[in-house]
Parts: C-alpha cells; structure tokens; sequence
C-alpha cells in the first residue's frame, strides 16, 4: 500500500537528523565512558530522574508509539488494556524486584541466577533464555522501522531494519552503556513531544473547525471495530502476560544496575510509572481520532500507519509535513532506542559468557546482537506490532519471571528447580504460541492464543514443587545472599 | 587545537581489586546477618514484612484491575454511560485506571521506606 499524501522529502529529514543525533550524543558520551564497568552499567552513577528518562525512553518501543494506536483503530476499548499492562508492569517490577535486585550487585540476569544459586548451569539456561527473548524483541522494532520508512519514504522495506542495525551499532560500540543513558533519556522526551505537538495542534484545528471532537460519541461505537470484542478471558490472560513480563525483560532489569542503591532504584521506578502514564494518553488519544479521520486503515497491516497518517489527514501542505515529520522522528527514535537498549543488554550478557567480559568483547557481542534479529526480521513478515510484543511479554512472563521472583523472595529455590520451572514455561509458552501460530488466528482457541493466564501459575508450581523435591541442593549460602538483597544501605 | 604531544599520557583508571578498598556498604546490618543466630532472626521477619506489604499492594492492585472487566461483563449498561460523550468503560481505562496505579507505588515506597528504617534503628540498638 502506498500513501501518496506524505511528502517523501520530510521522511528522509527526519530520518537522518534523529539518526545523526543519536550517534553524536553516543560520541558525547564516549568521552565520559572509560573503563568496562563504564561500558556495562555506566559504573552505577545515573540519578533517578535521568535513569528513569532512561527506562522509559527505552521502554516506549514500536508497539508503544505506533501499535497501541493501531489497536484503538482496530479493535476500539479492549486495546485500552495493552497500555494498562505496559505501565503497570513497572508496578510489579517495583513491588517484587526493583530494590532487592539492584542490591544483588550483578550485571546481567544470568548474573544474578548464577550468584543466588551457586550453578554454572542456571548460568547457561538463564543466558539462553535472555537472549532468545531479546532476539524476539528486536524482530518487531525491525518490522516496525520498516513499515515507517517504507510509508514515509517510499523505500523498500529493508531499508528501515537495515538503518536502524547500523545505528544501532555505531552508537553501543562507541559509548556503551553511558552513552546509551543519555541517549535513551533524550529518547524518552523526544518521543513525548513527537506525538504531544501534533495531537495538541490537531485537537485545536478540530475545535476550532467547531465539529465534535468525538462525533458526537460515534468515534467509540463498536460497530467501527475491525475484530470482534475480546473475551474476560482473553482481557485478563494478556494483563497477567503484560504485568509479569515486564519483570523478565533483560533490557529494563539492566538499567536498574545502574541506580546507586536500592531506595534510589525504588524511587526511579515511581517516576517510570509517572513518565509512562503521561505518555499513553497520546499513542491513546492518536487511536480514538483515528476511528473517525483514518477509517481506511483499520485492516491489519496498516492499521499500525495511524500516528504516522493522522496529522497529514487533518493538516494539508507545510503544516501537515511539519506535523509528519515530529511523529517520524519520534517513531524512528522509538526503534532506535529500544533496539540499542536490547543490543547492549544482550551484548553484557554474550560478552560475559562468551567473550569473557573485556570491551572489545562486548563490541563484538553487540554487533552479533544486533546482526541476527535482522536476519529474522528480513525474512519475515509484518504482525501487527503490539500483539507480537504481547507474545514476548507472555514468554518472559513465564520463563525469567518466576526464576526472580522466587530468587529474591524464597530460600528454597533450588538449581534443578529454576531450571525445570524455565524449561517447562518456555516449552508450554513457546509451544502453545507456535501452535497457534500454526492453525491460525481464526482457528486458534484463546487459550493458545494468549497462553500467559494458565502458564505463569504453571511455570511457579513446576518451579516450587521440583525445588521442594530437592531440597538437598538448596545452596547454603542462600541466607546470606537473601540477607545482602533485601538488608537496607547504611542510610 | 593545541599539540596533542604536550597532553600528559592517558591512564587507566579502575576499581580497585584488593581487600582494602572503600568502606562496605552494609556495615552492621550484613555482619548481622552472617554471624549470630539473632541477626538472622532479625533479616528473616525484614524479609517476610517486605514480602507481606509486596503483596497485599499487588493483590489489592489485581483486584482493582480484574474487578473492572468482571463489572462490565456482569452490568453490561456501563456501556451505554456516558461523560461528555466519552463512554464510561473507555474513561476508566483510558484515564482512571493510571492514578491508581501510581497510588498504590506511592504507598509501596513509603512503607517500604518505613520498614526499611525500622530495621536499622533495630539493628543500631543491638
């Protein structure tokens, strides 16, 4: 499909000029950037408010900036639930997580297994896991550059996954994790005000234009949805997937290394759920005007296009490229930032198993990070963006949630537990999803569909009870790590 | 641009490695921990009071948040209210679902906070 109405010139500006900022601020930050322990977690420097800039600048992805709108477009009130569960995912993170991981002192998650259970082969498992899910997570920024670069320019699809690779790259292995904190909090304000400006300008052409702003009330109706409503059940297993999930995702644990202590990491993740909650009244607020001023889109595929289209459906001319060009910048920093941020995660940990840990090690390791989703994303097709998140999110949810969880909380955790609980979640998770896949979204029943509600419980149970069958392996110093996890900072 | 010669030469700074580094940052607390019977007491019912406001703020959280699709399958008319022709369902999860959520983080950190100095003031009175 193309989109005739967008003046290509205004893609390719705001393309290059995010892309040219963030490789200069990761120059910047290089001459800040030193020694490894730089490199890996900014040597544990960076205030909360940068730090939550940071998380949320990182966070905010493709499914974020263009697929909860496309969602609203297609399916109207039951897409309101993926916002809901991105944000409050923090929530989880900051009651069961935030401070008592940030007082474990290790760099990575697989860090963090192998010092609570005293085993190389949790170590291995957890590192698996970590990158499969960063690899799955990348794919849907990749698709999600593509689709931007493709209807703002008129360039083929490649083009986008390939840019923003190249990026990507160029700025993780100059700058490393420093550079990348103030890239992503740069990231964070940029995409707020990438989608705030248009939609302010928006709102205020159509009150002045005296219509109703909602239609009158049609804009909700139903009868404008493109899918059919979803179930209780369906609502709530993708809440459980989006709340849990958050907690396992290896580019969010990474930055809360980087907080001085735990109170400074609870603190930091308060103003996450802030900064989060400011930012989806507007990816929600492009979707409810898209119903009435994008109704063409609203078949999958496209329905992602809607930020993108919105302004210049209401703006003709100079006014209407201006607008486009704020929400291409702010897309294309959307794929960006969280592309580096997974690079760098994954990159900490491939380097740390595999290149042992030195900084030209975790430059190679960035660069195959980043090297083999694209290889993935080059051969396959466009999903809308927000459910391929959900589907991730569901993974993590029952595979590295409940390994931290258990870790942090209880004693009795064992090596052979976690790693049983791992391998059964991701095998029922994993395979419920590809199942689907494979007999199709029609065909599919829901609880295949949306796996999370049944194999989160499931992944804790396999977990505690194998940890209680062998309650010989328990590690012994596990009191002790318990102990430094969750004893307060001297204050 | 002066001439980089005259710069002194580039060192490399790192943490250092041996025993005798900065002060630990978990003085009495830690030790407390690792050595007497007593301080293990003391870390094991931190943990179980950290673990217990964890959890009742997560449950009333989950309540709050599974109990709005029960009530709109079980009263289905909040469909039809309206505010400024905005439909109830949509205003509570589009807007007022996000105060609770930073509600229940505040009153997190707060009492964790409490919990947390409660400890210390127990473990400087030993």
């Amino acid at each position: 499909m193309t989109f005739p109405e967008l003046n290509p010139v205004v893609g390719y500006v705001s393309l290059i000029l995010v892309a040219v900022a963030t490789v200069l601020i990761g120059i910047y930050g290089l001459r800040i950037s030193r020694t490894t322990g730089d490199f890996y977690v900014a040597s544990r420097t960076v205030r909360p408010w940068w730090n939550a800039s940071a998380i949320g600048g990182e966070y905010l992805s493709a499914a974020s900036f263009l697929g909860v709108a496309g969602l609203i477009l297609l399916s109207g009130v039951d897409a309101l639930w993926f916002p809901i569960g991105y944000t409050a995912g923090y929530l989880m993170l900051l009651l069961f997580v935030a401070a008592p991981l940030r007082r474990s002192g290790a760099y990575t998650i697989p860090d963090f297994a192998e010092a609570r259970l005293d085993s190389r082969s949790v170590r291995r498992v957890t590192s698996l896991l970590v990158i499969a899910v960063g690899w799955l997570y990348i794919v849907p920024q990749l698709h999600g550059a593509a689709l931007t670069v493709r209807i703002t320019t008129g360039l083929p699809s490649w083009v986008g996954s390939v840019a923003v690779v190249v990026v990507v790259c160029l700025s993780v292995i100059t700058g490393g994790m420093r550079s990348i904190t103030f890239v992503q909090a740069f990231q964070y304000w940029l995409k707020l005000t990438a989608l705030a400006v248009p939609v302010i300008f928006i709102l205020m052409q159509l009150a002045g234009s005296g219509a109703s702003l909602t239609d009158d009330g049609a804009v909700f109706s139903s009868s404008l949805n493109a899918t059919g409503s979803a179930s209780l059940y369906q609502n709530i297993s993708l809440v459980i997937a989006l709340l849990f999930g958050t907690l396992g995702l290896p580019h969010v644990l990474v930055r809360f290394y980087t907080n001085p202590d735990g109170a400074s990491a609870r603190r930091t993740t308060l103003l996450v759920l802030g900064l989060l909650s400011v930012f989806y009244l507007f990816p929600t607020l492009y979707g409810v005007l898209g119903r009435i001023h994008t109704p063409d889109l609203a078949v999958e595929g496209s329905a992602d296009a809607t930020v993108l289209l919105l302004p210049s459906r209401i703006f003709d001319g100079l006014g209407g490229d201006i607008l486009s060009a704020f929400v291409t910048a702010g897309a294309f920093a959307a794929f960006l930032s969280t592309s580096s941020g997974l690079v760098v995660s994954l990159a900490g940990v491939v380097s740390q198993d595999f290149f042992r840990a030195s900084v030209s090690g975790f430059r190679w390791a960035a660069i195959v990070s980043a090297l083999i989703p694209l290889g993935f994303a080059l051969l396959t097709d466009t999903l809308a963006l927000a459910g391929s998140v959900s589907m991730v999110f569901a993974f993590t949810a029952s595979t590295i949630c409940p390994l931290l969880v258990l870790g942090i909380w209880w004693r009795g955790l064992t090596d052979v537990g976690a790693i049983a609980g791992m391998a059964s979640g991701a095998v029922l998770c994993g395979g419920s999803i590809l199942l689907a896949a494979a007999l199709g979204a029609d065909q599919a029943p829901q609880w295949l569909r949306l796996p999370a509600l049944w194999t989160v419980p499931a992944a804790f149970a396999i977990t505690i009870a194998v940890s209680r069958l062998t309650a010989r392996r328990r590690p012994r110093n596990a009191s002790r790590v318990l102990a430094r996890l969750h004893t307060p900072e001297a204050a | 641009m002066s001439a980089p010669e005259q710069r002194p030469p580039r060192v490399r700074v790192t943490a250092p490695r041996s025993a005798t580094g900065p002060a630990p940052t978990y003085p009495v607390a830690r030790e407390l921990a690792e050595q007497s019977d007593v301080g293990e007491l003391f870390v094991r019912s931190l943990i179980r009071s950290q673990l217990r406001l964890s959890a009742v703020v997560a449950s009333g959280f989950l309540v709050i948040l599974v109990g709005i699709p029960v009530l709109f399958s079980l009263f289905p008319a909040i469909h039809s209210w309206t505010i400024a022709t905005v439909p109830v369902p949509w205003l509570l999860l589009g807007l007022g679902i996000y105060p609770v959520v930073i509600g229940c983080a505040v009153l997190y950190v707060r009492s964790a906070g409490r919990i947390e100095q409660r400890f210390r003031d127990l473990v400087n009175d030993e």
